[in-house]
C-alpha cells in the first residue's frame, strides 16, 4: 500500500538514477550518488519531498563529525529502527536525493530516516523532509570558497529553526554559533559536546563583543552565554538525565566520546534504550574506512579523515605515538579550492615525527611545515608516500578527496592485498 | 641584536582565511636574518599596541570587521605605528576597513581608518572567489607576479591618486573589469590576496620587511627556498598556462 505513494514516474527516475549510479561505481569515477542524484533531480525535482513521505527523519548538521555522528546514531537507533540513511558523505540535495532513491517502503512505520546534512544545505533539506530532530554538532571555517562564513551559516540555522516548531533541536552548547541557531527551538537538548577550536566563536554573534571562555563553559557581556548541559561527557561516561552510560569506543579520540553523546540524546529523544545504544556504538571499528587500521606494504596504517583546523585538532589527539605521519592536501571542489586553512593548524605539534607532505598542495603543506619547523619530505602521491615510511605505524590524514583517492587506490574498503600496492611497494623497496 | 615587534591585528575578528600565517612568515624571515622577534597577537582585550614595527592584518566577516574598523579608530595605533617608520599589510577586510570607507554587516557605508584612498562597495554580482595573480609594478623591486586566492563580496574602488599595489593578470582583484589589485601608500600594502600572501611569495614579504629596515641579505635555506619555489611555480603554471 505504502508503495502507492511513488508515482510511476519517480519510480523511472529512480530506476535511471540507480542505472546511472551502477555505471558511476562500475567505472569508478565516483562513490555512485552525487551525479545519479542530479539525474533524479532533474527528472524528478520533487524528489526529495516525495521519496520521504512519512518518514520521520534526524538530520545531522555541523562542520565537522557528520559522517561519524551520523554512523554511531545509526548504530545506537538500529535495535530500534529500520533507518533510511546516507550513502556515505553524500549530504547535499542530490546526495539526499539519491540516498532516498533506495529506501524500502516495505517497512513501513518503523522507519525513520538518519540523514548527515551539509550545513549550507540544512534548511534546504529540512523543509522537504519529515524532520522531527535537528542535531547541530559544530560550525568553524571550512571550504570557503563555497561554504558561507560561519556566522551567515548560523544565521540561516536560526531562521529555519525558528520557522520549524514541530522540530527538535539536539545542539552542542559549547559552541556560540550552534547556540545561537539551536535557542530558538521550541524544544531543544543541549550536549556539552565540546569545542576545541574557538578562533571562529571569539565574536558574539549576538552583539559582535568578545565572548569570554572560562572552565565552565562561554559568556558574552550581552548575557549570550552557554546554556547548562543536558547530556555532559566525563571521560568515557556520558552523564545524561540523571543516568551514567558508558561509552567505552573502539574508535579513538575523546572527540568520538562527543559525538557518541550527540547519538544518545538523539536515542533518549526516541525513547530507545541508552545502554543497548552505547553497546552498538561501542563495537564500530571504522566509518566510512576511517579510523581503522589497514596493512600496506609491512606498515599498520590508521586512516584519517581532516578537512579543517578544528578537525585538526582532533586528529593530533589520535596520531597517538605513531613514529610517521603522511597527510594528504587536496583542493577539489569538495575539499575547498583554497588550502590556506593550512596556516590555521597547529602543525607544530608534529615536530619530532617523521612527516611526509602528499596530495595535489603538497607544495603548500610544505612551506607550511617549513614555517612550523616540522622536518618533512614531499612525496605527491600518498600511497607511495606511506609505502615510503620507515616507521612500523603510520598515520594518515587525508582531507576529503585526498583520502576518498587513497581508499579507492586500495580498493575502496582498504583492502591490502591489492596489486597496484604490491606494485608500488615493489618498485620502492627496488 | 636589533630588535623587531610584529603585530598581528585582531586576529580573532580577521583572521578567517588563513591570514595570520603572513605574521608567523615575516616573523621567521626576520629570525633568519637574526632579528630578534617579539610576535603580538592582539586581540580584543590587549588591544593593538602602537609601537610595533610590523602589522598584518587579515580577511574575515562582515561583523567582526565592522567591530575591528571601529576599535581601530577609536585611538588610532597603526596610524601612529606608520608615522613612525612602521610597515602594513593588509588582506580583504582589513584591506577594507583600512580604506575611506567600506559596508557595515547593515549594507550602510561606515568610515574607513582612510590609510589607504579607496572605498569598497557591495557587488551585487557574483562574489569573486578564485586565483589571483597580481604584477606589480617595476619600482616595488623587480619582484615578479604575485599569486593568492581571493574571496570576497565587496568591491574597492581607487579613488583619484591612490595607487594600486598591481595590476591583475588573473582573477579580479578590488573590481570588476578595473584590472587593478590592492593599494600602496608608502609603507602600508593593502590587497585581495589571500594564501597567505607571504606563504605564496615570499618575495613580497622580504620587499615588507625592507620598506623598514632597508636592503637584506638574503636567506640561507636552500630547503626554504626550494618550498617556496616549488609552491610560487606550481601556482603561475595552475593559473597562467
Amino acid at each position: 500500500m505504502e508503495n502507492s505513494i511513488i508515482s510511476p514516474r519517480l519510480r523511472f527516475a529512480t530506476a535511471v538514477a540507480r542505472m546511472a549510479s551502477w555505471i558511476v561505481r562500475t567505472l569508478n569515477i565516483g562513490e555512485g550518488a552525487a551525479l545519479p542524484g542530479r539525474v533524479l533531480l532533474r527528472i524528478y525535482p520533487d524528489a526529495i519531498k516525495d521519496l520521504s513521505r512519512s518518514l520521520p527523519t534526524v538530520l545531522i548538521s555541523g562542520t565537522n563529525a557528520k559522517t561519524t555522528t551520523t554512523a554511531l546514531c545509526k548504530e545506537a537507533l538500529s535495535g530500534s529502527f529500520s533507518i533510511v540513511s546516507n550513502v556515505t558523505g553524500a549530504n547535499m540535495e542530490e546526495g539526499v536525493a539519491f540516498s532516498l532513491a533506495s529506501r524500502d517502503f516495505s517497512t513501513g512505520s518503523k522507519s525513520l530516516g538518519v540523514f548527515e546534512v551539509d550545513e549550507a544545505y540544512l534548511a534546504v533539506i529540512g523543509a522537504r523532509m519529515e524532520t522531527r530532530i535537528i542535531a547541530l554538532l559544530n560550525l568553524s571555517r571550512d571550504q570557503l570558497d563555497r561554504v558561507s562564513e560561519t556566522r551567515m551559516t548560523s544565521g540561516k540555522w536560526r531562521t529555519f529553526i525558528g520557522a520549524s516548531p514541530n522540530i527538535k533541536v539536539v545542539a552542542n552548547c559549547d559552541d556560540p554559533l550552534v547556540v545561537y541557531a539551536a535557542q530558538v527551538a521550541s524544544e531543544v537538548l543541549w550536549v556539552s559536546a565540546g569545542l576545541n577550536f574557538r578562533q571562529d566563536a571569539r565574536s558574539c554573534p549576538v552583539c559582535g563583543g568578545e565572548i569570554e571562555f572560562l572552565d565552565s563553559g562561554w559568556r558574552c557581556s550581552c548575557g549570550f552565554a552557554r546554556p547548562a548541559p543536558d547530556v555532559k561527557v566525563e571521560g568515557k561516561k556520558v552523564i545524561f538525565g540523571g543516568k551514567t552510560i558508558n561509552v567505552d569506543l573502539l574508535l579513538p579520540g575523546q572527540c568520538n566520546v562527543a559525538n557518541a553523546a550527540v547519538a544518545l540524546g538523539i536515542s533518549g529523544l526516541l525513547n530507545v534504550d541508552l545502554d543497548s545504544a552505547a553497546r552498538r556504538m561501542s563495537q564500530m571499528t571504522e566509518v566510512a574506512g576511517r579510523y581503522k587500521r589497514v596493512s600496506i606494504g609491512g606498515h599498520s596504517v590508521r586512516l584519517l579523515l581532516s578537512k579543517n583546523p578544528a578537525g585538526w585538532l582532533e586528529v593530533f589527539d589520535m596520531v597517538g605515538d605513531d613514529p610517521s605521519v603522511v597527510v594528504g592536501i587536496n583542493s577539489q571542489i569538495a575539499d575547498g579550492r583554497d588550502p590556506s586553512w593550512l596556516w590555521d593548524v597547529p602543525f607544530e605539534a608534529l615536530r619530532g615525527k617523521e612527516v611526509v607532505a602528499a596530495g595535489e598542495r603538497a607544495y603548500d603543506l610544505s612551506v607550511r611545515l617549513h614555517y612550523a619547523d616540522v622536518a618533512h619530505r614531499v612525496m605527491k602521491d600518498p600511497l607511495k608516500a606511506i609505502v615510503a615510511c620507515h616507521g612500523d605505524e603510520v598515520t594518515f590524514v587525508g582531507n576529503y578527496t585526498s583520502f576518498q583517492d587513497l581508499r579507492k587506490a586500495l580498493g575502496g574498503s582498504g583492502s591490502t592485498t591489492l596489486n597496484s600496492v604490491r606494485r608500488f611497494g615493489e618498485r620502492i623497496f627496488r | 641584536m636589533t630588535r623587531v615587534k610584529v603585530v598581528s591585528v585582531f586576529p580573532e575578528l580577521l583572521g578567517t582565511y588563513g591570514d595570520s600565517g603572513n605574521a608567523l612568515v615575516v616573523s621567521k624571515r626576520l629570525a633568519l636574518r637574526g632579528f630578534e622577534v617579539t610576535l603580538v597577537e592582539a586581540n580584543l582585550k590587549s588591544g593593538v599596541p602602537n609601537d610595533g614595527d610590523f602589522y598584518l592584518i587579515g580577511g574575515g566577516e562582515d561583523g567582526p570587521q565592522a567591530r575591528a574598523a571601529e576599535l581601530l579608530s577609536a585611538d588610532k595605533p597603526i596610524e601612529h605605528a606608520l608615522a613612525s617608520g612602521a610597515a602594513l599589510l593588509a588582506v580583504c577586510a582589513g584591506f577594507q576597513i583600512l580604506g575611506a570607507s567600506f559596508l557595515g554587516p547593515d549594507l550602510q557605508p561606515r568610515n574607513g581608518i582612510g590609510i589607504f584612498g579607496c572605498v569598497t562597495h557591495r557587488f551585487e554580482g557574483p562574489r569573486s572567489v578564485g586565483e589571483l595573480i597580481v604584477a606589480p609594478p617595476d619600482d616595488l623591486g623587480h619582484m615578479g607576479l604575485l599569486t593568492g586566492y581571493e574571496n570576497h563580496q565587496g568591491v574597492t574602488e581607487l579613488l583619484q591618486g591612490a595607487k594600486p599595489l598591481g595590476a591583475v593578470v588573473a582573477g579580479n582583484g578590488n573590481n570588476y573589469g578595473t584590472k587593478v589589485d590592492g593599494a600602496i601608500n608608502g609603507r602600508a600594502l593593502g590587497t585581495y590576496m589571500h594564501g597567505p600572501v607571504f606563504a605564496r611569495n615570499p618575495q613580497l614579504c622580504d620587499f615588507f620587511i625592507s620598506l623598514v629596515l632597508g636592503s637584506l641579505e638574503p636567506i640561507d635555506d636552500s630547503e626554504l627556498s626550494a618550498a617556496h619555489e616549488n609552491l610560487y611555480s606550481e601556482r603561475i603554471d595552475q593559473v597562467i598556462k
